[in-house]
């Protein structure tokens, strides 16, 4: 008999509007090795489920689905996503750390299309697995600097790097998207470095930059857990895409 | 929006036109009794005097005239007579025929001068047969059309005093004779449609706007006369003109005064009736922003995208409209609880969301409520200590839904309108066939809302999953829990909330008991036939049956009962979801399936409206691609076979602070069952329950 391949997902998403084309669905998978300071689901880092407390009560975020569940899941609305110029999109948390169940969940789902929208931090295999399977993926990019994206977001950014060159070598489209972090992912410096790495990228659609939302800290007192951003959150995001244009790539703010 | 309508659009908003108004009205109890009146004259006498006492308003910048300055319709029997003329009989809100929409196309293409003509043919036709009654009826009308052609002749004359050349030479004209262009056929409309508000109706449709009006804006843009922006202009000046007395109408909150349009759908022979002021009213509300009128779009599902788009441009300015109807399930409804074909392809919506016929239709379309939530914890609680089936349980809410239909339809075996010489005037048919309206109204059926079934079906499949088939819940035990409100058994009250099927989540186990409940509900309808002729239309709406079901009615009576906790895990109090919504707490994954939820409905079965609502999140509603991405739900609604969609876009942080400081938000505008108001407006309860609904919609 084999094993069932199980994952964990903290939410399930209808009318998603901004994780991709058309009437989408997003499926977060919980769980995620960065710990980036400004991530506004705190929910998603951790892997196990937990209970979220709010003034409408108690719940507990995080349900393990089979495979073949959370397929059936969708499939009822497959047809709807389809007729809509939309799909699925599995987002986190992160993805690739469920890499397995993942694709098996987008092999129950054939003609849907797909978005993986990943941090880029994970194997290999796992990037490869998913990216193969995905019609298109939204890559983030954050810092550039290896020193500065330990510091923000508790991981080495080599990983990253390594994948993002990997969706050449697959032919498959990307959006990068950039959070604009007051102070953090926001500097010239930075912004231009991003630009020069994926000016390069043959199978890049888009830039869309996302400016920080105050809102990001929200949900941390109701996951027992303290926002410490370790940036000034009162800055206004520097919202520049000029070093985009420069590149002569498309670039939208979100 | 220009410099002038901004100023129009800013003087109704605080209270300009107020200072124009009288304190009280006309004394007309002893007038009508010195004269020994009859009813309908009494009725008629109202509408004259009204009119006679009306003050003459006309400020520098208005091209459309009216300001209604009387308060206050008086009686026109005292107390103690009228107790004695209607004992034993049911009057249904007050007793003066509303709720229903004029044949206002008819009205305005025969002018008033020739809707007493048709009354004196059929008088002449009539009288040598002694039809006292019928005589008597078509002088009351007559005695109406004399009162607003009098009152329109005084505008008129003030006008040319004033040197308002225009407005003197368009009221010389009308509602006397057919108007001749689209500026004539608003003031027209403006004029009839007011004095039915004058005398004392309520909840005034204005119906098929687009469809009616259009001959007169076509002709106007083909012949030149008239460019888009002035047409737009004229239109933008109508729709604030219908904010300007809206206070003083009547209804259960503030801003429930049914004040509707309907837009697009099909012609009486079949074709599609959208044009180019279809688009145009849609354009204008957006503009102008009130919350009057409110709009309903009539769509299929093929309806073209780019008017969708336009639609949910408007839904984005958080007003609570336009309301969608899907003609592909409306129509077919309707003609088969007996509407002729044509008939049914005219429909247009009620106050809230009842589909009525222009003209033609008399119907009642909320004597009240079911309450499923109540008949399912009767079967429950029978059931379960009993020892039934859940068949047995199932086959109980079934009949507890049949007590309360007939218990509902039982008072309006008697009921009696007060003669409407004028309303019937502008209705089809009434004057060439000597009946008023509310006698003689091709329909005369009743409606009843069906309500909070999301609550009903999850405690029906809370029960079914839990007592019957995991066997993991003790039927004393649940019981005792509802009797105590759950106090002490907090873990069988998560359990039933959280690990039940729930309706809004596409799951078959509890939309198919959904689908049930709206099949017994039809099915008893069906056995009812309260009156000859008559059928009872079940409807999905709530009206603000979604508080007092579960609480009861502040400071009146309530005939629906009201229960307490239910079995789906909800405690003693807490509100039902309104329409066709979800119970609130429900975690649901979005629209999508909430849509697929209720397309499980047998829509046929149920014509008597009440929309699916939808919370979306006004982040939504961001740029063109994502007001496309709003476009493709709608169609997805109309395409799934739903009937009726509400789409409300709400920020919730936005609603608090409302709440907190509501000097800072007078014109943030919330849709609430039915109808949109200002929510500063609302009493508390409603207030927190439309910001429920949108913290939920935004976790």
């Amino acid at each position: 008999m084999t094993e069932l391949t199980t994952g964990i997902v903290f939410d399930v998403r209808e009318f998603t509007i901004h994780d991709g084309p058309g009437i989408r669905t997003t499926v977060f998978m919980k769980g995620c090795p960065l710990a980036c300071t400004w991530c506004h689901n705190p929910e998603g880092l951790d892997h196990a489920p937990q209970v979220m407390r709010s003034p409408m009560g108690d719940r507990t975020v995080g349900r393990r689905y089979e495979a073949a569940e959370l397929g059936e899941l969708i499939s009822r609305q497959a047809s709807i996503l389809e007729s809509n110029e939309g799909g699925v999109t599995f987002s986190g948390g992160e993805p690739l750390a469920q890499a397995r169940f993942v694709a098996e969940v987008i092999d129950l789902l054939p003609g849907v299309h797909i978005v993986v929208d990943t941090s880029g931090f994970g194997g290999k295999d796992a990037f490869m697995a998913l990216a193969r399977r995905a019609d298109l993926v939204h890559f983030d990019l954050k810092v550039m600097d290896p020193v500065a994206h330990r510091r923000w977001t508790g991981q080495d950014n080599a990983p990253v790097l390594r994948n993002l060159a990997l969706l050449a070598e697959l032919g498959r489209p990307f959006v990068a998207r950039v959070p604009l972090v007051p102070g953090v992912t926001d500097t010239n410096e930075n912004l231009t470095a991003i630009a020069a790495v994926v000016a390069s990228q043959p199978t890049l659609v888009r830039v869309d930059l996302l400016p920080y939302n105050r809102a990001a800290g929200g949900k941390y007192p109701a996951c027992g857990m303290t926002f410490l951003p370790g940036f000034d959150e009162d800055r206004p995001p520097n919202v520049d895409v000029r070093p985009f244009r420069r590149a002569g790539i498309e670039v939208r703010v979100a | 929006m220009n410099e002038r309508l901004e100023g129009l659009r800013a003087r109704t908003r605080d209270g300009h036109y107020r200072r124009y108004r009288q304190p009280g009205g006309p004394d007309l109890v002893a007038e009508c009794n010195h004269e020994r009146l009859s009813w309908p004259r009494r009725m008629a006498r109202l509408t004259r005097r009204m009119c006679e006492a009306e003050r003459v308003v006309i400020e520098s910048d208005e091209l459309i005239v009216f300001t209604r300055t009387l308060t206050t319709v008086p009686p026109v029997y005292s107390a103690g007579d009228e107790a004695a003329l209607t004992v034993g009989r049911t009057l249904h809100e007050g007793g003066l025929i509303n709720n229903v929409c004029a044949d206002w196309g008819m009205a305005l293409g025969q002018g008033l001068l020739g809707r007493r003509r048709v009354a004196r043919e059929t008088r002449d036709r009539m009288a040598s047969t002694g039809h006292a009654t019928v005589i008597e009826f078509l002088d009351a009308a007559v005695e109406t059309i004399d009162a607003v052609l009098a009152l329109s002749a005084r505008y008129a004359t003030e006008a040319r005093r004033l040197g308002k050349v225009d407005v003197a030479s368009v009221l010389e004209r009308v509602p006397a004779e057919p108007p001749r262009t689209f500026h004539e056929a608003l003031q027209a409309l403006r004029m009839l449609h007011a004095v039915v508000w004058l005398s004392g109706h309520h909840h005034v449709g204005l119906g098929r706007l687009d469809q009616y009006l259009w001959p007169y804006l076509g002709a106007d843009l083909a012949a030149g006369t008239l460019d888009t922006a002035a047409a737009e202009e004229l239109l933008a000046e109508f729709f604030i003109a219908l904010n300007r007395d809206s206070d003083l109408y009547p209804g259960i909150q503030q801003g429930d005064n049914g004040q509707t349009i309907t837009l697009g759908g099909l012609t009486r022979d079949g074709r599609a009736a959208e044009n180019p002021l279809t688009w145009m009213a849609l354009r204008v509300a957006r503009d102008v922003g009130l919350i009057d009128p409110k709009v309903n779009l009539r769509i299929t599902g093929e309806t073209e995208l780019a008017l969708l788009e336009l639609a949910s441009d408007l839904t984005r300015k958080g007003l609570g409209f336009p309301q969608y109807a899907n003609d592909d399930v409306v129509i077919p409804a309707l003609a088969a609880h007996g509407y002729a074909l044509e008939d049914a392809r005219d429909y247009t919506v009620a106050a809230c969301w009842e589909f009525i016929i222009p003209g033609r239709g008399m119907d009642v379309v909320n004597i009240g409520a079911v309450s499923f939530p109540a008949a399912a914890d009767v079967a429950v609680r029978e059931g379960l200590a009993e020892g039934a089936t859940f068949q047995a349980i199932l086959a109980r809410t079934g009949a507890e839904t049949g007590r309360q239909v007939h218990e509902r339809t039982a008072p309006y075996e008697r009921l009696l309108w007060a003669p409407a010489p004028y309303y019937s005037a502008l209705m089809t048919g009434a004057l060439e066939a000597g009946v008023d309206h509310g006698q003689g109204a091709r329909y005369r059926n009743l409606g009843i809302h069906g309500a909070a079934a999301a609550s009903a079906a999850d405690a029906l499949g809370a029960v079914r999953r839990h007592v019957f088939e995991l066997a993991d819940v003790d039927p004393a035990e649940l019981l005792a829990a509802l009797d105590a409100d759950f106090v002490g058994h907090g873990a069988l009250r998560r359990r039933l909330a959280d690990e039940s099927p729930r309706v809004g989540l596409n799951e078959s186990a509890a939309d198919n008991l959904m689908r049930l409940l709206y099949d017994q509900l039809a099915d008893a309808c069906e056995a009812e036939t309260p009156r000859s002729g008559a059928i009872v239309r079940p409807g999905t709406g709530s009206a603000m049956y979604y508080l007092w079901l579960a609480r009861g009615r502040d400071g009146g009576p309530l005939a629906e009962p009201v229960v307490g906790a239910t079995a789906d895990g909800r405690r003693r109090g807490d509100p039902f979801g309104a329409n066709l919504a979800p119970t609130p707490g429900t975690h649901l994954r979005g629209p999508i399936s909430v849509l697929q939820s209720y397309a499980a409905i047998d829509y046929r079965r149920v014509c008597n409206g009440g929309p699916i609502t939808l919370e979306l999140s006004d982040s939504v509603f961001r740029d063109g691609e994502s007001i496309r991405k709003v476009a493709l739900l709608v169609r997805t609604f109309a395409r799934l076979g739903c009937q009726q969609l509400q789409l409300n876009a709400l920020n919730a942080e936005r609603l608090l602070d409302a709440k907190a400081h509501p000097e800072n938000h007078r014109d943030l505008i919330v849709r609430v069952w039915g109808w949109s108001g200002y929510f500063c407006e609302l009493a508390p309860e409603y207030q927190d329950h439309v910001i429920s609904r949108h913290l939920y919609a935004d976790v």
